[in-house]
């Protein structure tokens, strides 16, 4: 028993010492003075090169470290100059001029409009730089630097969405050199956004410094850093324990577990996200031929929007997001978006209501069987439907049970699947696997994207591979609507147009919004002591991390760091040292006593 | 003849059950068992479904014990009392189902790897030895996620996971049967494969089934739960879904201990009831054991 003891303090001891390791990150002498931001992040960065990057957290970064033409006003979100100082456009909409901003990048040579063509060209002509923002290029027919100071990008068709261009400029002079499809950047080479990228440790930190030369002048802090985290819970125990000072994207409970910490603000803002149902209305490739093996039923409008009928979505957002969201009564664009937002209203608002749903689905012919099961009105198949959701997801497993016992009630029998994300994402965005399963989408500023998730082109091809297709949805008069929208350059009636999509999503019901969940996030008051949100200026909105703008990390401010007091606690996480060691120790007793019982009995049959 | 047979079994029987009942621990286990099979079969004329049922639920969110719920409710105001007697058919049916699968492959491998000897042998050793190594746990996770959640895929998961310790066992006990001379007779009298391996070599290893069987729903019941907890479960109520459940919406730190402790209690009850039930029965059917249990 001795022994056991002694190994048990020795992997106590070995736990101390991976704790005392992340905690030198953060505690460095010569750090004393400085102001340092770290900010907690669930996801790691994929790649700090612009090219191959697709993670909201390498988004990020980039929004954080480079330039680009334009970048949405922190307080209307409209473009505002960023590269380029001003802009305009041919009578046509199909040639646009920008006026480049005379600027250094951090080795110290001048930004001219020749990196931004060599860009934008790089995407156009290698399939290996279209990872990143290759569908932001497909409309350009070319991209040329008339002069060090003059951009001219020619479109093949007017494009409404050209000044949220969302690609970074990068040094000609640097990244020509470089094979774009394999280089990581992992030498931090030269930016010149608000801060400059030196040191980064893969699946661990990236640590950026700010820059004094940057146009808007130099950023307040002197050290940002992104510090990831394995899990939610031990990101949240790390912003308690002062290991980090912010954190974002959370989820309602992780939320919840900040309160009562005076020092820690709860921030709880309108979100970007669409929460929805995607329905299985009868998938099809891109030939327009059947694929997958959905419900025949569900391509029954009618079948689509009783289902729509029999969600409570006010009892979901209050059961399932612990009422840290919005019902949604629009569709795929969340009321954040003012200009943008459509609801329903008046006799197309679809409200809770078990008895018009059953009334629908009598009227079109679904009978209810002996077990209370209804069957297609030729009597062939029973509508029992299937509902893909990810596995280890408790809200959309609590989803789940709510939505099978209301569709029980209208005679619709609900089993849930729980798929890995990567099967998910084949089976409800190529192969088309399902009957119902759950999505969502965090909207840009520019819906354009969001929108085209659910265009004909974007279903599967012939060969299987996914397009990007939200819904599989392919209706002609939605595809008009978005073909009069790209080329429609005034705002408002863009706008118009934008809000038909979204009616005609809520009506046919190939996607039934639940909820627009809260954005919700911590940070220590006690370490920022100023911070804005974009956008900004509007009271009770606004988003701190995940943001389209780099703006409030950029505008913060915070304490500089006290000579040897920050980082009070020892190691990383305590609590989850604490958990472990009694896990630990709880599987070694189990062992030990499985072990011991093991050796009586098999020295009672010796 | 026949009755003859009978009288004699009957009398078989009377033995093995004062035998069993001088073990006062299985006798314990055994009464643990009846009162959890009796709760399962009996809580449909009691109870109605519909108290799973999160749209009908009628409690508060996570209320403490009281008249109307005996155990208190869950994070949507469902009785936990009623979700453990529904869990009980879903715990013990996997339980039984795929410790049955497991000691059916179990045992068929066993025997054949220990009647035919020679290659035929080897290979089917050397998948038993290659399912003994795997993490049985991890290779039943994978299992169930491939496979989609699903009563019938849980019970496949644990089942093609956790025979590779009986098919070990049943061979050995399958070779000292073999070795015995009666089989040699039985040979030299013409007896083909078939009838050496189901009328001499399953007799006699049946009450190591028996007694190992009871041991393996255990287990089962174990690995139900914790692929519950993991969140591969069947979905419908188990225990582990339970435990599972209270740990997704923080029973812990809300003080909730009556999410917590009754499944887990009902967890360990039957499990130590099984173990307790089958090292029983070991004692009785070996003689050997007999002395001194």
């Amino acid at each position: 028993m001795t022994k056991w003891l002694a190994r048990l303090s020795a992997l106590g001891v070995a736990f101390l010492l991976v704790g005392q390791g992340q905690t030198a990150l953060a505690q460095n002498p010569q750090q004393a003075g400085k102001k340092i931001v770290r900010i907690g992040s669930i996801q790691s960065v994929d790649s700090l090169n612009p090219f191959k990057a697709v993670r909201l957290i390498s988004g990020q970064i980039q929004r954080w470290t480079y330039m680009f033409l334009t970048t949405p006003d922190p307080k209307t979100l409209e473009p505002s100059p960023d590269l380029a100082e001003s802009w305009s456009t041919s009578e046509d909409g199909l040639t646009w001029t920008f006026k480049i901003r005379e600027a250094k990048w951090s080795d110290g040579k001048p930004v001219t409009a020749h990196d931004a063509a060599w860009t934008f060209n790089k995407i156009m002509t290698d399939d290996a730089a279209k990872a990143g923002n290759g569908p932001a290029v497909e409309n350009f027919e070319s991209v040329t630097a008339t002069d060090d100071r003059t951009l001219v990008i020619k479109t093949k068709a007017p494009q409404a969405s050209m000044l949220d261009n969302p690609i970074p400029i990068v040094p000609k002079h640097v990244w020509e050199t470089k094979d774009v499809g394999t280089y990581e950047a992992e030498d931090n080479p030269p930016t010149n956004g608000p801060y400059i990228p030196f040191e980064q440790k893969k699946d661990q930190y990236v640590k950026l410094k700010a820059n004094p030369n940057y146009w808007r002048g130099e950023p307040n802090v002197h050290e940002l850093q992104v510090i990831f985290y394995e899990n939610p819970e031990a990101a949240v125990a790390g912003l308690k324990k002062g290991d980090i000072d912010l954190i974002g994207r959370l989820a309602a409970p992780q939320w919840e577990a900040g309160a009562g910490d005076p020092n820690i603000v709860q921030w709880n803002t309108p979100g970007r996200r669409a929460a929805y149902l995607q329905i299985n209305h009868g998938a099809t490739t891109s030939d327009d031929k059947p694929v997958g093996d959905g419900h025949p039923a569900l391509k029954d409008v009618k079948v689509r929007q009783a289902l729509h009928y029999a969600i409570d979505k006010q009892k979901l957002v209050e059961e399932v997001q612990n009422g840290l969201a919005v019902a949604a009564n629009g569709s795929i664009v969340p009321p954040m978006y003012k200009d943008f937002f459509w609801e329903a209203t008046g006799e197309e608002k679809v409200t809770f209501d078990l008895a018009k749903a059953n009334q629908i689905l009598d009227e079109a012919g679904y009978k209810k069987g002996p077990d209370g099961v209804r069957t297609m009105p030729d009597g062939k198949r029973k509508l029992e439907f299937r509902f893909s959701i990810h596995t280890d997801t408790p809200t959309e497993d609590k989803l789940a049970q709510f939505l099978t016992g209301w569709f029980k009630e209208i005679g619709i029998t609900l089993t849930t699947r729980k798929l890995d994300s990567n099967k998910f994402t084949e089976e409800t965005g190529s192969t088309a696997l399902f009957d119902i399963a759950i999505s969502g989408w965090s909207v840009n500023p520019d819906p354009e994207e969001v929108l085209a998730t659910h265009l004909c082109s974007r279903r599967p091809t012939p060969t299987g591979e996914g397009g990007g297709t939200e819904s599989f949805w392919c209706n002609k008069e939605y595809e008009d609507l978005y073909q009069q929208q790209l080329k429609e350059l005034d705002r408002a009636k863009r706008a118009e147009l934008i809000k038909q999509m979204q009616r005609n999503l809520y009506v046919n019901a190939p996607v039934i919004a639940i909820y627009y969940p809260n954005n919700l996030e911590l940070y220590r008051k006690d370490r920022i002591t100023s911070i804005t949100p974009v956008p900004e200026g509007r009271p009770g909105e606004g988003i701190l991390y995940g943001g389209v703008s780099g703006w409030p990390m950029y505008s913060m401010d915070a304490k500089p760091v006290e000579a040897a007091s920050s980082a009070a606690g020892g190691g990383a996480n305590t609590g989850v040292i604490i958990g472990v060691i009694a896990a630990v120790v709880v599987l070694a007793g189990g062992g030990l006593l499985l072990a011991r019982r093991r050796k009586t009995a098999a020295e009672d049959r010796e | 003849m026949t009755a003859i047979a009978w009288t004699r079994r009957r009398r078989a029987l009377g033995r093995f059950w004062e035998q069993y009942s001088r073990q006062r621990a299985g006798v314990v286990g055994a009464v643990i068992l009846v009162v959890a099979v009796v709760v399962a079969l009996a809580t449909p004329l009691v109870s109605d479904p519909d108290i799973m049922d999160v749209t009908k639920a009628t409690g508060e969110k996570m209320a403490p014990p009281s008249l109307e719920f005996p155990l208190g409710t869950d994070e949507s105001g469902r009785s936990i009392l009623g979700m453990i007697m529904w869990g009980s058919r879903v715990s013990l049916l996997i339980g039984f189902m795929s410790a049955l699968l497991s000691m059916v492959i179990g045992t068929v491998v066993g025997i054949a790897a220990g009647h035919f000897r020679g290659w035929v042998s080897a290979v089917l050793m050397r998948i038993t030895d290659w399912f003994l190594v795997l993490p049985s746990l991890v290779l039943a996770l994978v299992l169930s996620a491939i496979l989609g959640g699903g009563t019938s895929t849980i019970i496949l998961a644990i089942g093609i996971t956790s025979w590779a310790g009986t098919a070990r066992l049943i061979r050995a006990q399958t070779l000292a049967v073999e070795a015995r001379p009666y089989i040699e007779r039985s040979k030299a009298l013409g007896a083909g494969h078939w009838h050496i391996m189901s009328r001499h070599v399953l007799p006699n290893v049946a009450p190591l089934v028996l007694a190992n069987t009871t041991l393996q729903v255990a287990s089962a019941i174990v690995a139900e739960s914790t692929l519950a907890f993991l969140g591969a479960d069947s979905g419908q109520a188990s225990w582990g879904g339970l435990l599972r459940g209270s740990y997704d919406w923080g029973a812990a730190t809300k003080g909730a201990w009556w999410y917590i402790l009754p499944p887990g209690v009902c967890i360990v009850a039957v499990v130590l009831a099984f173990t307790l039930v089958g090292r029983a029965l070991e004692a009785v059917l070996n003689p050997r054991l007999r002395g001194n249990a």
